[in-house]
């Protein structure tokens, strides 16, 4: 692999540049020349001025390879045959290029093994060339920098101005992260509005993306009961579980339990929280969700689905226990000791000094606790695809089988079809809606915990 | 109204508040006790179905259409080659940019933003990750599709921004009198930061990697997005094979039909769960070892 060799090749010049630069830097000490920088930093950089240019020129060629060799495949005498639909003539060449990479590979079209040899052709001379000008880049950038290397030379100065600018993109890739959800989510959603109408899509009842063909696509695109079966079950089944147990955890850790009780209920708490969706969803899936259809069987109802809102909500509740009572715990602590102490010595029992004085002043902070819990818990995805089920039901009913976002999302994007359907960029636009309605929650909740935190402060 | 009947009523009401402070204490431990009783629940229950099926051929198999002869070593190199990418990524970068947030940022509105997104990112579902691994990696950058390249990256994306917040608060622990002293001997900002500050962070800054890795080693939905369901039977030797994962091997056992199924799906929660117990358990004692109180 001509890569591996590129690679090694490096390595052996960044070694020897490193003791050469710091060999040569050491004999400024010998000679007692005051020299400007330790013999490390003359060596980092050199090693940097070889290592720098070489990668960056190697991450171009890398990038321009495939147009050129699709380039020069254009000439070939074989290259005529390929189709002339474009569609087709991409995958063809998809498929040879897979071969070439790969010859285990399975092919459909028969072209694209006929097309491998020229790949394979293309690709060594253009890897060739690749490897000829990293190494003129890595041998003048590192001839660059050893000529640099003099006693009066800030090599410290340089090598710490790199380091700067590598912690600046390090933190630059958040920024980039967030900007690359934001601009996928929204272009994909963006091509999905050109084919179904947005006002269709919010406010539609009709769910089923599988029967969307023909011209009138925008009747199976009424995305009102995922967002229903996703409150439902994420705002209210799951907080009708989590608020109670997170929050009278909470306030028995914070105030009846001895300290060592203490240290040893909470990690179990949190384990909870660290338990993966999937293993909750199975047991939702094994466990609550028979157990939940067989008393709605003695309850009266025929044929009750395995699926419901019920089990994947009470689940979801459980998961979401510790994260509330951690944020509970956390407001309660934050109220000034000064008010318990105060309505303690005018005789208040402890429940009432927690009832009227505690949660009153802590409550800005549980209910930004429970919009984060909120927030989590509608973007929770495996619990209900184990447990909730596909049917887009409009329902109030507990125990009937609902959808959410997030199935649907999962239930769209798996499976073999072309990207560009409307059923698969719905999906993008439902990842839009989620993403910034968790969005919105986050950003008010956190406002809401720093401004009562400040009032006490 | 006598003083005897005033005495009276006084004793009973006194009684009435004993008797719900004593109810709420009571419903304060009821919570609790129910909250851990749902974990004691799941563990026997998966421990009760599964611990028949962990042998050492359950350990080193890879999947299978026969729930005898399946087992969890291909997804077990998956997760470990995902995991992997993963570490290489969001280590580096996440250190990198809390050294430069924590010590070296000025105060201005492109810093906010970054710190901004970088707490909204850790809040953010884990799904959209998936989505943006989907659109990104694979549609954009033409990556191999299921490959722990591509899910490690959609996961190293996600652990980020927990091990920048984690070493931020480590960096931020450490006090100024340190960085005062490095500085007063000479050393640059820059030596004082990698020569001190980082290494006596280090403890802090391990413990919320471990945790982010730990989050990432149980994830699966993100990884759902990008195709990482495929059925595989030959463990993956690199990291552009096609591949599976622990938590995926978990998913797709729980939807086969054979009953089979239900005891390997059971073991693999096992072997995963003593994974995550065993990452925890590590970052809890690195946490109390290490841990300096300046």
């Amino acid at each position: 692999m001509i890569q591996l060799a590129i690679l090694s090749a490096l390595v052996a010049l960044v070694l020897v540049g490193w003791f050469t630069a710091r060999g040569k830097a050491r004999l400024f000490a010998r000679d007692g020349v005051t020299t400007w920088s330790r013999p490390e930093y003359h060596a980092a950089h050199l090693v940097l001025w070889i290592l720098v240019p070489a990668l960056v020129g190697w991450l171009a060629w890398s990038a321009l390879v495939p147009s050129l060799v699709d380039a020069a495949l254009a000439a070939w005498p074989v290259a005529q045959n390929l189709p002339a639909s474009e569609f087709e003539r991409a995958s063809v060449l998809a498929e040879a290029r897979a071969l070439a990479a790969n010859p285990d590979a399975g092919s459909f079209y028969p072209l694209a093994a006929e097309l491998v040899a020229p790949i394979q052709q293309l690709n060594a001379r253009y890897g060739l060339v690749g490897a000829v000008i990293v190494a003129i880049l890595a041998f003048s950038g590192g001839a660059w920098g050893f000529s640099r290397l003099r006693a009066d030379f800030p090599a410290r100065t340089w090598v710490e101005r790199a380091v700067m600018l590598l912690l600046l993109l390090a933190s630059l890739v958040a920024i980039l992260t967030t900007f690359g959800i934001i601009a996928s989510l929204v272009y994909e959603t963006g091509l999905f509005f050109g084919q179904v109408s947005p006002i269709d899509f919010l406010t539609g009842t009709h769910w089923s993306p599988g029967a969307a063909v023909g011209d009138d696509i925008g009747d199976s695109f009424g995305a009102v009961p995922l967002f229903w079966g996703t409150i439902y079950i994420g705002a209210v089944i799951a907080m009708i579980v989590a608020i109670p147990l997170g929050l009278m955890s909470a306030i028995y850790l914070t105030q009846y339990a001895s300290a060592r009780a203490r240290r040893w209920i909470k990690p179990m708490l949190e384990i909870l929280a660290g338990v993966p969706t999937v293993v909750y969803g199975y047991f939702a899936a094994l466990t609550i969700a028979p157990f939940i259809r067989d008393l709605a069987a003695s309850l009266g109802r025929d044929n009750p689905s395995t699926e419901s809102a019920l089990a994947a909500g009470l689940v979801m509740g459980v998961m979401i226990i510790p994260f509330v009572s951690s944020m509970a715990d956390d407001s309660i602590a934050a109220v000034p000791s000064a008010m318990r102490d105060g309505s303690l010595a005018m005789g208040a029992t402890q429940s009432e000094t927690i009832k009227r004085v505690l949660i009153p002043a802590a409550l800005p902070g549980i209910v930004a606790g429970v919009m984060l819990a909120v927030s989590r818990a509608i973007g929770e995805t495996m619990i209900v695809v184990m447990a909730a089920g596909a049917a887009a039901n409009l329902s109030a009913d507990p125990l009937d089988s609902m959808t959410t976002v997030t199935f649907q999302i999962v239930q769209l994007l798996t499976g073999d079809q072309e990207f560009d359907s409307p059923k698969t960029l719905s999906a993008f636009a439902l990842g839009l809606i989620l993403f910034t309605v968790t969005l919105v929650l986050n950003i008010v909740a956190l406002r809401v915990v720093r401004r009562f935190r400040e009032a006490y402060d | 109204m006598t003083d005897a009947h005033v005495l009276a009523r006084m004793e009973q009401r006194l009684a009435q508040r004993h008797a719900a402070e004593r109810r709420f204490h009571l419903l304060g431990l009821g919570a609790v006790v129910l909250s851990l009783s749902f974990l004691v629940l799941l563990l026997v229950i998966m421990l009760k179905n599964g611990l028949g099926g962990l042998d050492w051929q359950f350990l080193t198999a890879s999947d299978s259409t026969d729930p005898a002869s399946a087992g969890i070593w291909g997804a077990f190199k998956g997760s470990l080659w995902t995991m992997l990418v993963t570490l290489a990524l969001s280590f580096p970068l996440g250190v990198l940019a809390a050294v430069y947030l924590e010590e070296f940022a000025p105060r201005n509105r492109w810093v906010d933003i970054v710190e901004v997104s970088i707490n909204n990112l850790a809040a953010v579902p884990s799904i959209i990750f998936g989505l943006l691994g989907l659109a990104v990696f694979i549609n954009t950058l033409h990556m191999p599709r299921s490959s722990p390249l591509v899910g490690g990256l959609t996961l190293a994306l996600m652990t980020m921004p927990v091990i920048v917040i984690a070493s931020r608060n480590a960096i931020k622990a450490v006090p100024p009198s340190i960085r005062d002293a490095a500085l007063a001997i000479g050393a640059s900002p820059v030596q004082t930061v990698f020569h001190h500050v980082v290494p006596l962070a280090l403890p802090g800054i391990m413990t919320g990697t471990i945790i982010g890795m730990a989050r990432a080693l149980g994830e699966t939905a993100p990884l759902l997005m990008i195709g990482m369901r495929a059925f595989i039977a030959t463990p993956p030797d690199g990291v552009t094979a096609p591949a599976s994962v622990l938590p995926m091997q978990i998913f797709l056992w729980s939807d086969e039909i054979d009953a089979g199924f239900v005891q390997n799906t059971s073991a693999a929660i096992i072997v995963l769960l003593v994974f995550l117990l065993a990452m925890n358990g590590l970052a809890i004692y690195l946490r109390n070892k290490f841990e300096v109180n300046w």
